[in-house]
């Protein structure tokens, strides 16, 4: 165990005092009004500490939100105010040195997956986030990023994809796809569109989707073509995730957003549709602009708001007597609790299954699946995630559910390792597969 | 001079330089920024904000709240508490009259204050997890606040003089700008911040507002 252990722990890194200098101006450089604010908005009530995931498992005072943030807040104030440069240990001031770094990276990428669930039940709603997120900002600037974590980023920035998905590949899955619709609807005509200028919709995906889970793109295409829908691949961009908003490096995760907006320029669609991805929808959606400085040209809408635009227009059907399991919902929080998006996915399910069940708690107030915050790409942390995922494999299996649907693959590969982790014995589905599942397809009733 | 009119005087003094640094702290926050948002908006943030001070705090909204029912109650009677020790401390000042009746209350609310607050005080240094997110600011400007309460009401039954209630009081109106009570401006910031964030982002009040 002692071996396991010593080799995930990661080499030693040495910080100069120059790199602490450029931490501490990038960290400041993050802090707006709302930060500065809430930085004296913590009164350390501890309230906070049952909303975590992560303090639910494991009761340690370094998982409560208000330890991590008041991590982050201790460097605020011993290099950023007067009562922190003058009475330090009065007001809980710290320097920010190799230590504390260490516990930063331990703490604020280790035991936080920026969920948010802190923040609506903090007495004075302290985004700890946008905090921790700072932080992390902090240590991207000097390289301190947990490599695993980089080395998707840097996938995403080299080749267009966080699993370096040669586009050969890319294309050899889209062929074989291709193929697969054109059986299963038979007709040899239909083609899944790739590069078509001039289209209603770009519809990008999770690489998980091509590598792992294909059959969900099988499930979209099919729907965009029961749908009549005018949409595109990108035969380059296609990415829906963004390492960079876990990362804390905005100039990476500007360039790959902006990857998006580039192939939706150049091919003139109308519409980004963002696949089933939490954080990618709360990135290209929401933080995508405050990166590159640029207004909204365009519509940016997730595709569980296309298909529940497709169900309430008649566009497509979908027999629930197809899918009789019961079927329950977990909320990704990037896309619920930070997105917006609550109740499109409800009216979903609602249509597309005989016997829907909520969680509980549900919609904003979800428990995080522990997946979130690049936590699944951080190998080191591998066992803290899984302990924290058991809230959210309890509540599942309180649902008796034998479907959990989530719009997220992120959230799917989290619970497909909760399911194995807990022996929830449940199948674990993304919403378009659903759809994809009840879908009545166009003249066979 | 006596003593009495030499802590009325201070007691103004701390008042004018306690209400004089929350607006300088309050200007220097304000001076960070709001960044352009460039984003197109999901929602409206005014009914976000309006979500944060109403239904957002509620027991059946804020599960922090309802898994706490007592910590949130001994929170919302020390600083109701605390609130109305204030307003009896302006009335003394200022010798405004006060109806009788309305002393006896806000005095009573001071005393439950004052209870509660040690209370939380007790809670702070006896609760394992709460010492070790705590710093010494967070006691003493607990006790501070305590002691102030506990004055106001000893003062108000005949038990102290004026002076100690009023050192008491000028201690604390000078401690507010320097440390952890300053929250009491800044707790107002950040919850509209709060509620105009998931506003604007359609989260709340939900997504009827979209």
């Amino acid at each position: 165990m002692t071996e396991l252990i010593a080799a995930s722990t990661p080499p030693k890194v040495e910080v100069t005092e120059e790199q602490i200098q450029t931490a501490l101006k990038v960290f400041f450089s993050k802090l707006s009004a709302a930060e500065v604010s809430a930085a004296q908005s913590c009164v350390r009530c501890g309230l906070c500490a049952d909303s975590c995931h992560y303090h639910l498992s494991d009761a340690e005072t370094a998982s409560m939100p208000t330890y991590k943030l008041n991590l982050a807040l201790a460097v605020f104030k011993r290099h950023f105010t007067w009562m922190g440069l003058i009475f330090p240990g009065f007001v809980g001031a710290k320097k920010l040195d190799q230590a504390m770094l260490e516990e930063w990276v331990d703490t604020l990428y280790g035991r936080c997956s920026m969920c948010g669930r802190c923040t609506i039940n903090c007495t004075s709603g302290i985004n700890i986030p946008a905090i921790v997120r700072a932080a992390r900002s902090a240590m991207a600037a000097i390289g301190m990023v947990p490599k695993e974590l980089q080395s998707t980023v840097n996938a995403a920035v080299e080749s267009g994809n966080n699993m370096a998905i040669p586009q050969a590949d890319w294309l050899d899955t889209l062929s074989w796809i291709e193929e697969e619709l054109q059986a299963e609807m038979g007709d040899e005509t239909i083609k899944i569109p790739i590069d078509q200028p001039g289209k209603r919709l770009l519809y990008t995906v999770n690489p998980r989707e091509p590598k792992f889970y294909p059959l969900s793109l099988l499930a979209a295409a099919k729907i965009f073509h029961a749908a009549g829908e005018s949409w595109t691949f990108s035969s380059q961009f296609y990415d829906v995730t963004n390492y960079g908003l876990f990362s804390g490096d905005d100039a990476h995760a500007g360039l790959i957003s902006g990857h998006l907006q580039e192939a939706r320029k150049k091919l003139g669609a109308e519409i980004l549709v963002l696949g089933e991805c939490g954080h990618g929808y709360s990135a290209n959606r929401w933080d995508a602009a405050q990166w590159n400085r640029e207004e909204q040209d365009a519509p940016i809408l997730s595709v569980i708001e296309i298909l529940h635009q497709y169900l309430s227009q008649g566009r497509i059907r979908v027999n629930p007597q197809l899918i009789q399991k019961r079927v329950t919902l977990h909320d990704p929080c990037n896309l619920v609790r930070h997105g917006g998006i609550i109740e499109e996915q409800r009216d979903i399910l609602k249509l597309a299954v005989s016997d829907f069940v909520e969680m509980i708690p549900n919609r904003q107030k979800n428990f995080c699946c522990g997946g979130g915050g690049g936590q699944l790409s951080m190998t080191r942390f591998s066992k803290r995630r899984l302990a924290a995922g058991k809230v959210k494999a309890d509540q599942i299996r309180s649902t008796s559910a034998k479907v959990v649907v989530t719009p997220c693959h992120n959230c799917v590969d989290q619970l497909s390792e909760l399911n194995r982790e807990y022996k929830l014995g449940v199948e674990i589905k993304s919403i378009v597969e659903i759809v994809g599942d009840a879908l009545v397809l166009p003249g066979k009733g | 001079m006596p003593w009495d009119a030499l802590l009325r005087s201070a007691t103004w003094g701390a008042t004018l330089l306690c209400l004089a640094s929350l607006g300088v702290l309050v200007l220097r926050t304000a001076r960070t920024g709001r960044p352009h948002l460039y984003s197109r908006p999901g929602g409206d943030p005014l009914r976000g904000v309006v979500y944060a001070f109403t239904k957002g705090m509620m027991p059946w909204e804020k599960e922090s709240v309802a898994k706490h029912p007592l910590t949130f109650s001994a929170g919302i009677l020390f600083h109701l508490g605390i609130a109305a020790a204030f307003l009896l401390l302006y009335a003394h000042l200022l010798a405004l009259p006060l109806p009788a009746t309305a002393t006896q209350l806000l005095m009573f609310s001071s005393l439950v204050g004052a209870i509660l607050g040690f209370g939380l005080l007790l809670k702070r240094a006896l609760k394992p997890p709460l010492r070790r997110i705590s710093s010494p600011d967070d006691f003493l400007s607990n006790l501070l606040v305590d002691l102030f309460l506990l004055f106001t009401t000893l003062f108000h039954s005949d038990l102290i003089a004026a002076p100690l209630w009023l050192l008491s009081a000028t201690l604390l109106l000078l401690v507010i700008p320097l440390g952890k009570i300053r929250h009491c401006v800044f707790f107002f910031y950040t919850r509209t911040l709060f509620g105009m964030f998931f506003g604007r982002r359609g989260v709340f009040p939900g997504p009827k507002a979209r």
